[in-house]
């Protein structure tokens, strides 16, 4: 049965497959981070349609700024980050592409073959599952949570370390 | 079996396909973690896709798409570090001039 | 029915905010003055550059409208007057706004033009700096209310304003939101003396006057907000609520106007570095004095 939950699961999934394959096919490379961004922001539709509310609105709410940066880092380190040149940026195609035919395949293929059991029809409202998601946060899994905002500031500061301008040895021995 | 489930997974497959060819396909390292993005929001799709379709009750599914977008900007934060290093002793960051980073 | 209403609310908001603008720029209180400039820039021809990213060029206006438009949809101007009021509002209303980043880079990449351009990607800058001093005292606000949904958060006002209650939140939250809309002294990607208009520069005619209300729209959300979280929302005695609001937003935009016209253009640079070293910890604090008077006063 075709209910409209289905519909705009379909319409917000065929938006988010499109801008994906947009985002290697554009030659502009800022065009190919925001095209990225919409595909993200149609998966947050998505969510949101599946009745995953803080879920979307965070999903759409992180993108944004992600793939902004994303478009600015494209700016400083391509040739040709407009894309007037049309510049070859690809190689290995033909072994990428099948790569990327057989693990849809494949993946598809589990989605269609396995059978998942039960399917639930109702949901918490969104207000509920935002309340259990905090308690889930701030207790049982705390200690997942806490692992995890060490590993932002443990990438944080190797992110910075590694990207510092290193200064030579006699500089740092006359600032010392 | 229901549609809207079998819809998202489909889903989720496309953008990880796409997301694999990227990653392979592409020779900047810019680009290349676009794919890596297009491959892990293939499987927040499927993560949000289980948790509402077979265990809406438990909330444990919505906090692992939580640690699963983390990871996404954790990916992003130490590829612009590697990327800015790589650019500055080198010049560029196309993956076809770091083979020697093989060695 | 409430849609309706609350455009019609908003584009006389926006009129108002217009006719406070000039006033405050160059001094002159004419009512009629939005009326002549609204006509003479649709009257105008809209230049499209040469060699320009057309697709970009033209979304870029219409989604600074759109998301303007969509953060003021989770705005209540009294209990009933709000569009939709979702159990995330808070979050959303960051969400919306995120997407004025989008819109100046789309605007500022797609003419092909260096201050375009550079307005652009100094909006960006200006992002990483306001943008935790967003976040960082909406939280405060929701602790204090704990819930997200923006009706509930002016409902915990009733004894306290939070203004009072939090009044640091307030101060970080006023001035991230005058970065957020930049406006005086924030307003680095419309330079109009350094870059030329920046990401102004290169519209003209219709697209221009897009550009202009959309980010009319966006002050008066933006000032909507922080009635919202800090100013008590819709309660007052005596008057309507949905007047009180009114009242209230007309005040916040005002000053908001008004301290730009006794600043000068803040450095990006220095931007950065106030926001990071002073705004960032300040907000910190003011989560957990928040934290400690919601476990010393139930």
């Amino acid at each position: 049965m075709i209910t409209a939950q289905a519909i705009f699961i379909g319409f917000f999934g065929v938006a988010a497959v499109w801008f994906g394959i947009v985002v290697f096919r554009t030659f502009s490379m800022v065009r190919s981070a925001i095209a990225l961004l919409f595909s993200q922001t149609a998966l947050g539709a998505m969510f949101l349609t599946m009745q995953a509310e803080f879920l979307g609105v965070l999903q759409i709410m992180m993108m944004a700024t992600e793939m902004s940066i994303m478009a600015f880092f494209m700016v400083m380190f391509m040739m040709d980050p407009g894309g007037m040149g049309k510049m070859e940026m690809t190689h290995q195609k033909h072994f990428s592409m099948i790569a990327g035919v057989v693990a849809f395949v494949g993946a598809v293929a589990i989605a269609v073959f396995i059978d998942w059991g039960p399917i639930a029809n109702t949901v918490a409202d969104s207000a509920e599952q935002t309340k259990a998601l905090g308690l889930e946060l701030l207790g049982r899994s705390m200690l997942i949570f806490e692992t995890a905002a060490v590993t932002i500031l443990t990438a944080m500061i190797a992110a910075i370390a590694v990207a510092i301008k290193p200064i030579p040895r006699e500089e740092a021995k006359d600032k010392a | 079996m229901s549609v809207e489930l079998i819809w998202a997974l489909i889903t989720g497959a496309a953008l990880f396909g796409v997301g694999i060819y990227g990653a392979l396909s592409q020779t900047n390292l810019v680009m290349i973690m676009m794919g890596v993005e297009l491959i892990l929001a293939g499987a927040l799709i499927n993560l949000v896709a289980f948790w509402r379709y077979l265990h809406p009750d438990v909330a444990a599914g919505q906090m692992f798409v939580l640690i699963v977008m983390t990871v996404m900007a954790l990916e992003m934060a130490v590829g612009f570090g590697v990327a800015i290093a790589r650019f500055r002793s080198r010049g560029s960051v196309e993956m076809e001039e770091a083979a020697e980073l093989k060695e | 029915m409430t849609v309706i209403l609350m455009l019609l609310l908003l584009a006389v908001g926006v009129y108002l905010v217009a006719v406070l603008e000039a006033w405050i720029t160059n001094g002159r209180f004419r009512l009629a003055a939005p009326v002549y400039s609204a006509l003479s820039l649709l009257g105008r021809e809209s230049i499209i550059p040469r060699k320009s990213d057309l697709l970009f060029f033209e979304v870029g206006p219409v989604l600074l409208l759109i998301a303007a438009l969509l953060a003021a949809a989770v705005i209540p101007l009294s209990p009933d007057l709000i569009i939709t009021d979702l159990a995330t509002g808070a979050l959303f209303l960051n969400a919306a706004l995120a997407y004025i980043l989008v819109a100046l880079i789309m605007a500022g990449w797609g003419p092909n033009g260096a201050y375009a351009m550079i307005g652009g990607w100094r909006f960006l800058g200006q992002l990483v700096a306001y943008a935790m001093l967003i976040v960082m005292p909406i939280t405060a606000v929701a602790m204090r209310a704990e819930s997200l949904v923006t009706t509930d958060i002016v409902v915990s006002q009733a004894g306290l304003w939070n203004i009072i209650y939090q009044p640091l939140g307030f101060i970080l939250f006023f001035f991230a939101a005058m970065g957020l809309a930049f406006l005086p002294p924030f307003d680095l990607p419309v330079a109009e003396g350094e870059l030329a208009g920046g990401v102004e520069s290169e519209y003209s005619g219709v697209r221009l006057a897009i550009f202009r209300l959309g980010r009319m729209v966006l002050i008066i959300t933006l000032a909507a907000a922080t009635v919202t979280f800090y100013l008590g929302g819709w309660q007052g005695p005596i008057l309507p609520p949905w007047l009180w609001s009114a009242i209230k937003i007309m005040f916040v935009t005002a000053a908001m106007l008004l301290v730009g016209r006794f600043v000068p253009r803040i450095r990006e640079t220095h931007l950065l570095a106030w926001c990071w070293k002073f705004g960032i910890p300040l907000a910190l604090l003011n989560i957990f004095a928040v934290g400690i008077l919601l476990v010393m006063i139930p």
